[in-house]
């Protein structure tokens, strides 16, 4: 630690000390997580059934939803929305952890939550079979929205953004309201499967969503082109959907053989830790699957999980 | 005489002519993929109404289709009342009304421009146009040579107004909401349009202009002559003519009084005078009632009531017809002998999944165009000419027409619930999922794994089988421009899964640039009865691309897999 992280440290403890009585005794905590994850990762994995409770009990370890959504603000909820299946093929994120998502974002004062992806099959068929429209609109509330994005009518919705330190791409269009001008907390929902090319699809790859052009050049050097989407995109908060797992034919699947039910929700701050924990449910290692080892190249995060703060539950 | 309810019968026929259309034009927006309104099933219902395409899909599909019940009910309903389908149900009929209604100061000039330069004996023979069109549609689906898609009054309005009205329509409503940049307009306003009067977004089609200008003639014929189209062309309303030429229900007096001739100033249908020597033709009079409530003499009378001075029924007479058949049958039986009609499609040409044998779905397909129309990813486009003279406007899939998007999605089954005439099957959502549209082939001089040693598994990630078409056949490591060290996979189609919805072809990186399709993809789609196309010709020798030094440790690699030896398995 140096002299200011140790300023930053009293600063920070300071004003929760201060704060605290008047407002609620979580925001210590907050403030402790907070200061705590400075100086380490932390990731949270949590199993059980339940999947409201774990989502809240997983965002609580790293300090609490308010570490990451501040009152009015606006926020976007990245879940995979790809493909024409249904929530027990494992083919998008599970609705129930998207709504428990949504809920935390509007406990927490949100302005605007949206929800969006860009799908891979028709967004009418996708958005109605992955349960997520109904999930997301069963919250009744008119901050939130679940929006389809149409390559046609959206077009002028993407806009390029150039990437100064991509290894692989230089520049690359961006789905405007996924970027920092219109968004001030990307919370990024990706589900746990199984990839050819990739090897696996979870936290990195789930920036493919909201990425306009020719999705198909990304493939000519997966990993690489991946991390460098990364780059631009930079979710606040990472919360993995390993409820269901898909082990092979993905990303889309379609068998119930090739799902696996694993119960398990992993969060943290830092994408590529969430990626490189979520490898082992895979029977795989960090270094298996090319992106973590190109995103931790660029510096975007921690796959070394001997090195990162895991809260088990 | 049959009195009216409450008002007079041309207001009643005004009131379920706007009716009609209104329906029709609300079937016509409804003919659309709406996951929380699955489609009514009444979407063809106004085909399926229509007794010529119903005799011809029979004729020509040697068959009986259960599908067309309501031309049934409508050729009882003539044969005891009349050509009344013409004036008070046909939707092109009730939009030539109203076009007239909008352009009479100037169609008041051309008319009589028209009717003082042609003579008689030129207008004669262009009446009985419509009994050589007929007679050309019915034998010619005698012959198994069907034509019916081009003259058909509703296939051309419908395909008039979803390859080129519709998209047209979104696209001003669209410009005019950007241009006009209103706030309550586009906050208001325009999720109102978006949610009930447009499509969901703007699609695209072959054959859009042909379309839009077959139509377009039909209402300029309207400036030449009322009603033009249905009473010297429409091979329907020849035949609903010729089936209620001797209706129930006739007109008194059954002549036109000498010293007046009103009636046969203002009908519609030119159903009254000169051309009936005097009489009233009920082949052509489509029962409007106009001049029951405008004869000066209020002495004109609809009823049960025969006229003591008999009708002239048909504008045919027997030596007419059988000339008017010859003629026409000859049209299919020329075209016939040149060449086509033999149920022989073209390698490329993919019929939608469910569809019947080529030569049957030539037959049965009414070219109604509502299959292209509910097609939720755009992939069914006309043909032109690609199955011969005879199956212009027949559906099919054309799996690169927009980049990543045009491609038969697997659980969709809309294009047979709205096929009219069951030529594209109504299948179950397991069904059609492994229904064969075609198969696929790679084209090794375009794939990029297999002709330039790039790394690209596009259509492995896409195929949507749950044990998928596109296997891996060789994997070897290689050196990338950068000098990364890449795994190259090198995919092959498994024709025994594969069903051919196209999804690879349409999602294929190779000839695109920024969404835009330049060329051919590196995996095409056949049909399933074609020969194999013979571009798979690198199938037992797969090449390899600067392959990566032995010597690199395993553990700098960043995938994974690559340190496998490269391994090829053999198809």
């Amino acid at each position: 630690m140096d002299r200011r992280d140790f300023l930053k440290q009293v600063a920070v403890w300071s004003t929760g000390a201060a704060v605290a009585p008047m407002f609620d005794i979580r925001s210590i905590v907050a403030a402790e997580a907070a200061a705590a994850a400075k100086a380490q990762t932390v990731l949270s994995v949590m199993k059980g059934k339940d999947i409201a409770a774990m989502v809240a009990k997983a965002v609580e370890a790293l300090g609490g939803i308010s570490a990451f959504v501040k009152k009015d603000s606006r926020v976007v909820i990245k879940p995979n929305i790809g493909w024409d299946r249904k929530p027990e093929q494992a083919g998008n994120t599970n609705p129930e952890v998207v709504k428990a998502v949504v809920k935390l974002a509007l406990d927490a004062g949100a302005k605007q939550v949206m929800v969006f992806d860009r799908t891979c099959n028709e967004a009418r068929l996708t958005y109605v079979s992955s349960g997520i429209q109904a999930a997301v609109e069963s919250v009744k509330d008119p901050r939130v929205q679940c929006i389809m994005i149409d390559m046609k009518k959206d077009a002028k919705k993407f806009v390029p953004v150039d990437i100064k330190d991509g290894k692989s791409i230089n520049k690359f269009d961006f789905y405007a309201s996924a970027l920092e001008n219109e968004c001030d907390c990307y919370i990024n929902v990706p589900v746990a499967k199984h990839h050819k090319s990739a090897i696996l699809t979870m936290g990195l790859k789930n920036v493919m969503g909201v990425i306009g052009g020719n999705r198909a050049d990304i493939h000519k050097s997966i990993h690489e082109r991946i991390a460098d989407l990364n780059l631009v995109v930079r979710p606040k908060l990472t919360i993995l959907d390993a409820t269901r797992i898909l082990l092979r034919n993905g990303p889309q699947g379609g068998k119930m053989e090739d799902v696996k039910e694993c119960d398990t929700i992993i969060a943290s701050a830092d994408t590529v830790a969430v990626d490189a924990y979520a490898t082992r449910l895979f029977d795989k290692k960090p270094e298996d699957v090319g992106a973590i080892a190109a995103a931790k190249a660029l510096g975007l995060g921690e796959s070394d999980l001997s090195k990162v703060k895991v809260v088990e539950a | 005489m049959i009195k009216p309810l409450w008002i007079p019968w041309r207001w009643w026929r005004r009131i379920i002519q706007l009716t009609l259309l209104v329906l029709f034009v609300w079937l016509f927006r409804r003919t659309e993929l709406d996951s929380k309104a699955p489609l009514t099933g009444w979407e063809g219902v106004f085909f399926r109404m229509d007794p010529l395409a119903g005799a011809v899909a029979m004729t020509a599909g040697r068959c009986f289709i259960a599908l067309f019940w309501p031309a049934l009910v409508l050729l009882v309903f003539t044969a005891l009342l009349g050509r009344f389908f013409c004036g008070w149900i046909c939707p092109l009929g009730t939009l030539l009304d109203y076009f007239h209604a909008l352009t009479r100061p100037l169609s008041r000039r051309t008319n009589s421009l028209v009717r003082r330069s042609i003579p008689t004996r030129v207008r004669k023979p262009v009446r009985f146009a419509r009994y050589v069109i007929l007679a050309a549609c019915l034998l010619g689906a005698v012959l198994s040579y069907p034509l019916l898609g081009y003259v058909d009054p509703f296939a051309l309005l419908t395909r008039g107004l979803a390859f080129a009205g519709d998209p047209t329509w979104y696209k001003s409503v669209d410009a005019s909401f950007n241009a006009a940049q209103w706030k309550w307009g586009t906050d208001t306003l325009q999720p109102f349009f978006q949610k009930h009067l447009l499509p969901f977004r703007e699609g695209q089609f072959y054959l859009a202009g042909a379309s839009a200008l077959i139509l377009g003639a039909i209402f300029a014929l309207e400036l030449i002559g009322r009603r033009l189209w249905c009473r010297d062309l429409c091979p329907l309303g020849a035949m609903v003519g010729l089936i209620g030429h001797f209706p129930f229900i006739r007109r008194t007096p059954g002549k036109v009084c000498k010293n007046c001739n009103h009636c046969a100033h203002i009908c519609r249908m030119g159903a009254h005078g000169p051309d009936h020597a005097g009489g009233v033709s009920s082949a052509t009079c489509n029962l409007c009632m106009d001049c029951v409530d405008e004869c000066p003499q209020a002495i004109i009378k609809f009823g049960f009531k025969r006229p003591k001075v008999s009708n002239a029924t048909v504008d045919i007479s027997r030596r007419g017809l059988i000339a008017a058949a010859v003629v026409g049958g000859a049209i299919p039986a020329l075209a016939k002998t040149v060449g086509g009609g033999d149920g022989k499609a073209a390698a490329r040409l993919l019929r939608p999944p469910g569809a019947v044998d080529e030569k049957k779905f030539l037959s049965l397909c009414v070219r109604c165009g509502l299959c292209m129309k509910v097609c939720p990813t755009n992939v069914l486009q006309p043909s032109a000419l690609e199955a011969g003279v005879e199956g212009m406007f027949s559906p099919h899939l054309t799996p690169r027409l927009v980049f990543e998007q045009t491609y038969c999605e697997q659980n969709c089954t809309l294009c047979g619930q709205v096929c009219p005439s069951g030529a594209i099957g109504h299948l179950l959502p397991e069904v059609k999922r492994k229904t064969v549209i075609g198969k696929a082939y790679f084209d090794h001089k375009l794939c990029l794994p297999w002709a330039k040693g790039v790394a690209c598994i596009r259509c492995e990630e896409m195929c949507p089988l749950e044990d998928k078409a596109i296997k891996i056949q060789k994997e070897y490591d290689a050196l990338d421009e950068n000098g990364q060290t890449v795994l190259i996979q090198q995919p092959r189609v498994d024709r025994n899964l594969c069903v051919g919805c196209g999804i690879c072809e349409s999602n294929c990186p190779v000839n695109t640039k920024d969404n835009i399709i330049q060329g051919p993809a590196g995996i095409c789609v056949f049909r399933a009865d074609a020969a194999d196309p013979g571009m798979e010709f690198l199938k037992d020798n797969p090449p390899t691309f600067n392959a990566a030094p032995a010597s690199q440790p395993a553990t700098s690699q960043p995938a994974g897999a690559s340190s496998k030896p490269a391994t090829r398995k053999k198809e």
